[in-house]
């Protein structure tokens, strides 16, 4: 594939999860309130809420200073060069050469770092202890992420994400137990990632008014949820491209363009219900239970690569 | 000029600086000034040596050795510099430049400080580039003293002797275990010389005895899991541009006195050797980010961090010794890769985390970070160097931090390709202990950052801080750049630190980067390209920006006079959450870790009850120092400094005079040396 076209799929990409973010979320809501037998707002309601945010004031803490204001553009501009780098449509990542897998889940560190520092900023009790939950669940969950990418990267020959890639989806690659409770581990880690019950710890809405969010209004807060919703659409885009990239395209056509984005889409939707699900039939746990959750999780990664270290 | 001219140049400035401190003890500010000027100059020099000798040692052109001194059973004082010495000289130089200058604009006016600082310089580069063991030891004791008479600068404080007294002990029982391994060495090669060791036929056996005695030696000098407990008390007692230097480039020395021995004079022949290195590297990067995790103290958060460091850099020459023993050349490569640039930037963000710590101590006036808060408003140029060095060190792209870092990980995925099954084994459950480190590491420097500088101010003195003075401002500055250089370059300078690796590893210099990315030896496995990722951001920073601007239309300004949200009730500084709070969820979770800490400081404390003692008699005894070394050395300089005074008469023809005897004397010099 040319650079030009290369970077053509690139931007179509960038705006194709920019733009769908909202909507995922929207549905999520939408399958929750139906699992509530509650009516519930449209799909849609999701890009109403961020329209008339950015049309309103904003309110600002005294105590805030320029981390304050800059943590959304760097979360919403660090989801973006993510984006960029995942082989989502084409089995060739459009800004490939920036990083590899690794590179990737490091690349969370940036927005999450900036996020914990602005909770800080602010002087918010909410916002603080929303940012020590949050950073606990990452300390959490990155070894796990990272086992996975290790023993991926260890069984395709390379760390380079739209090479694992290819080899999954060319059938080269084995599909052995290490595999799938890789899968099965990267997918928790997704999940919880992406923030949901019962480890919405950091955001939690109903004791901490939505933690370091707290205190972020008008069109700082629109970034940001948008920021929030993108993340969640990269992290399951990141997953596919791993371990489920059927669909996406390896020559250049037309068809195979719309194709690779309808079974993108319709993956990511089964993805989301399957999240939806599983969230609203689960109770929320208190936060200090989390760990136990996520040792489950690590076990999975450990077993994924003792079974790389066996062969099977 | 040549390299090893620039050496001995920078060598002696450190020396006429040390002399100059002396000279000018009672005035204080002078002494200091000279102290400090002199520093600076032979840190540049010290640069300049490191440049001007790249060029040819990087060549593969045998290092030149150059013999100052002799005396007899030890053999020649000799200076050698091949790539690996070079590039600790380079590190001991550009921290060097940074201290310098702090110290000229923040230390506090001490004679002593500045001639000890300069000692200090002057040993650790001479560490750097002696090959010869009995003076290796003998700059490494200068380089031990001097550092801690600079820990214990303030005497009338019980805790810095404390502090002291255990560096003291830890930095002695590794220096005698290395005085043993030396002694050894002479025993079976006969002499001190590297060269005659190097070619020395020993035992398997031997060698591996020699290893584990230096690795423990040096190991302690490094701040390694377990023998890291000196490291807190002693940074933090020391002035800051000291601490920097410590954590920053001392550490550095050991691990350089590590590579020397265990890989170039016994040539790592077994492949355990680098396990061992690798399993406690690993240990010491989980065990450092843990304990750091919950200090209030930012010196000693930040002592822990270098601990966690120090076991980064030790992952990556474990890698590159097994990998060297195995005949791995693209292990031995990435690990030698990852260590001694993460080794470099290592340098650059701990020392710059050093020296900010310092402004920001020295304006709030104290240590704790519950009782700063709200400095990033006051000082907000040292608030965005420490973001620099805080986001290097958390291994965040596409700061340099994460650059050696993820040379580090893909050492773990060559090592993981190995036929060794312990090392298939023991590689990626090293790296998971990098992640869970990385991440605790970034949940620290948001501690630390936020703790510092961010919310409300929680003391009246750091209500009242201001941004600090302009030298140190400059020091911070210089060394910000320098990780965004050694971060967003990356590109154009893993090059050099793969060649230097290759010098020193031995075959050909491994290929790791192309145009604007690196990558692991190849571009099938992995690319990274630091520069990319920081245009991508700052140019994807703007996107937000338009949206706002075309979705949110016209709307009122903003407002930022408000309190932050508190249930209704007025807003208090206290409901801010402070630092020591951060931390509690990762102690609750990980509450057996800080159990065992407690059971495994238990002999410690018993060290500590002796060492209770000792600070009594060292108290008594520190007045003695003063009336036997350090009066009669000062007599000594002011004695000499008369002579040489009746030595100018101020008669023009006298000075013919001396210039004609000294010609004279030279040339007989030359000549019984062209006669031999």
């Amino acid at each position: 594939m040319n650079q030009a076209a290369l970077i053509g799929i690139g931007v179509f990409q960038v705006l194709l999860l920019l733009l769908m973010a909202p909507l995922y979320s929207g549905f999520s809501r939408v399958i929750r309130a139906k699992m509530h037998s509650r009516k519930g707002p449209p799909v849609l309601q999701n890009y109403l809420d961020l329209i008339k945010l950015m049309k309103r004031q904003e309110v600002v803490s005294q105590q805030a200073g320029w981390i304050f204001r800059l943590t959304p553009l760097v979360s919403m501009a660090c989801m973006l060069v993510a984006a960029l780098m995942i082989p989502l449509l084409a089995i060739q990542s459009p800004a490939g050469s920036a990083g590899d897998l690794i590179v990737l889940i490091y690349l969370f560190a940036l927005p999450r770092f900036f996020f914990a520092l602005a909770g800080l900023d602010t002087g918010s009790t909410f916002a603080s202890i929303g940012v020590r939950r949050e950073l606990l669940i990452s300390a959490l969950v990155e070894p796990v992420m990272l086992l996975v990418a290790i023993v991926m990267a260890l069984i395709a020959g390379s760390s380079n994400l739209d090479i694992i890639s290819r080899e999954v989806a060319s059938g080269q690659f084995p599909l052995s137990m290490a595999f799938w409770l890789g899968m099965i581990s990267f997918g928790f880690a997704t999940y919880v990632e992406m923030g949901r019950l019962p480890l919405d710890v950091g955001e939690a809405e109903q004791e901490l008014q939505e933690g370091p969010l707290a205190e972020y209004s008008g069109p700082s807060l629109a970034v940001m949820k948008w920021a929030i919703y993108l993340k969640q659409l990269v992290l399951v885009a990141i997953f596919f491209a791993l371990f489920l990239p059927y669909g996406a395209m390896t020559g250049l056509t037309v068809l195979g363009f719309l194709a690779a984005m309808v079974a993108f889409l319709l993956k990511a939707l089964a993805f989301y219900f399957i999240v939806g699900v599983l969230e609203n039939s689960m109770a929320r746990v208190r936060f200090m239970k989390a760990p136990s959750v996520t040792w489950l999780a690590l076990g999975a990664a450990v077993l994924s690569f003792v079974f790389y270290l066996a062969n099977v | 000029m040549s390299a090893i001219q620039l050496f001995l140049l920078s060598v002696g400035f450190f020396g006429a600086g040390a002399l100059a401190a002396l000279l000018f003890r009672p005035a204080a500010s002078l002494a200091r000034w000279l102290a400090g000027a002199a520093c600076l100059a032979g840190s540049i020099s010290g640069v300049l040596c490191a440049l001007s000798g790249a060029g040819t040692a990087l060549n593969g052109v045998a290092p030149q050795t150059v013999a100052l001194l002799s005396i007899p059973p030890f053999g020649n004082l000799a200076i050698a510099l091949d790539g690996l010495s070079l590039l600790i000289v380079a590190v001991i130089a550009l921290v060097g430049i940074a201290a310098s200058l702090f110290m000229l604009g923040a230390a506090p006016e001490q004679a002593s400080i500045g001639f000890l600082t300069n000692l200090f310089m002057g040993a650790m580069l001479l560490v750097a580039a002696t090959s010869n063991t009995f003076f290796f030891l003998v700059f490494w004791e200068l380089m031990t003293l001097a550092s801690y008479l600079l820990v214990i600068w303030e005497p009338e404080k019980r805790e810095s002797v404390r502090a002291g007294f255990i560096y003291m002990l830890v930095a002695h029982a590794g220096a005698a275990l290395l005085m043993l391994a030396f002694l050894i060495l002479y025993q079976k090669s006969g002499s001190f010389d590297f060269n005659a060791i190097r070619q020395s036929q020993l035992a398997p056996a031997l060698r591996s005895l020699i290893f584990m005695l230096v690795f423990i030696g040096f190991g302690a000098k490094a701040g390694m899991v377990p023998l890291h407990f000196w490291a807190p008390g002693a940074y933090t007692a020391a002035p800051s541009h000291v601490s920097a230097l410590m954590s920053s480039v001392m550490k550095k020395t050991a691990v350089y006195g590590l590579l020397r021995v265990s890989v170039d004079l016994l040539g790592a022949p077994l492949w355990w050797w680098g396990v061992i290195v690798l399993i406690f590297g690993a240990i010491s990067t989980v065990i450092g980010a843990f304990y750091a995790l919950p200090e209030r103290n930012l010196k000693r958060l930040l002592a822990y961090s270098s601990v966690e460091n120090v076991g980064i850099i030790l992952m990556g020459a474990g890698l590159g010794m097994t990998g060297l023993a195995l005949n791995q050349p693209v292990l031995a490569s990435l690990g030698l890769v990852a260590a001694l640039y993460h080794l470099l930037n290592h340098a650059f963000f701990k020392s710059l985390l050093y020296l900010c710590a310092g402004s920001v101590i020295d304006q709030s006036g104290t240590m704790d970070l519950n009782r700063m808060g709200g400095l990033g408003r006051r000082m907000p140029w040292t608030a965005l160097t420490f973001l620099v060095g805080a986001l290097s060190i958390s291994a965040i792209p596409p700061f340099n931090g994460f650059v050696s870092e993820w040379f580090t990980y893909q050492s773990f995925l060559a090592a993981g390709r190995v036929t060794n099954f312990s090392l298939r084994v023991i590689g990626p459950l090293s790296a998971v202990c990098l992640a869970l480190a990385g991440a605790l590491a970034a949940m620290v420097y948001i501690k630390a950052f936020g703790g510092a500088f961010n919310g409300p101010s929680r003391s009246p003195a750091a209500g009242a801080a201001h941004e600090t003075g302009k030298l140190a401002l400059v020091s911070q500055i210089y060394l910000a750049l320098g990780c965004l250089v050694s971060g967003l370059g990356a590109p154009w300078v893993v090059p050099w630190v793969a060649a230097i690796a290759a010098n020193f590893g031995g075959g050909p210099a491994a290929v790791v980067s192309g145009g604007w990315t690196v990558f692991p030896l190849s571009a099938g496995q992995a690319t990274l390209s630091t520069p990319l990722i920081a245009i991508l951001l700052v140019g994807l920073l703007s996107a937000p920006l338009l949206i706002v601007a075309l979705l949110g239309g016209r709307r009122v300004a903003a407002r930022s006079d408000v309190e932050p949200w508190s249930c209704g009730y007025g807003y208090r500084s206290v409901m801010s959450l402070p630092a020591s709070g951060f931390d509690q969820p990762v102690k609750v979770t990980f509450q057996p870790l800080y159990q065992a800490r407690r059971i495994l400081e238990k002999p410690f404390q018993v060290v500590g009850g002796f060492s209770r003692s000792a600070v009594q008699f060292i108290l008594r005894a520190e007045p003695l120092v003063e009336t036997v070394v350090t009066r009669p050395a000062v007599r000594l300089v002011e004695t000499a400094g008369q002579w040489i005074q009746a030595l100018q008469m101020g008669d023009i023809r006298v000075y013919c005079l001396y210039i004609i005897i000294t010609l004279a004397v030279l040339l007989i010099l030359s000549f019984g040396r062209s006669g031999l």
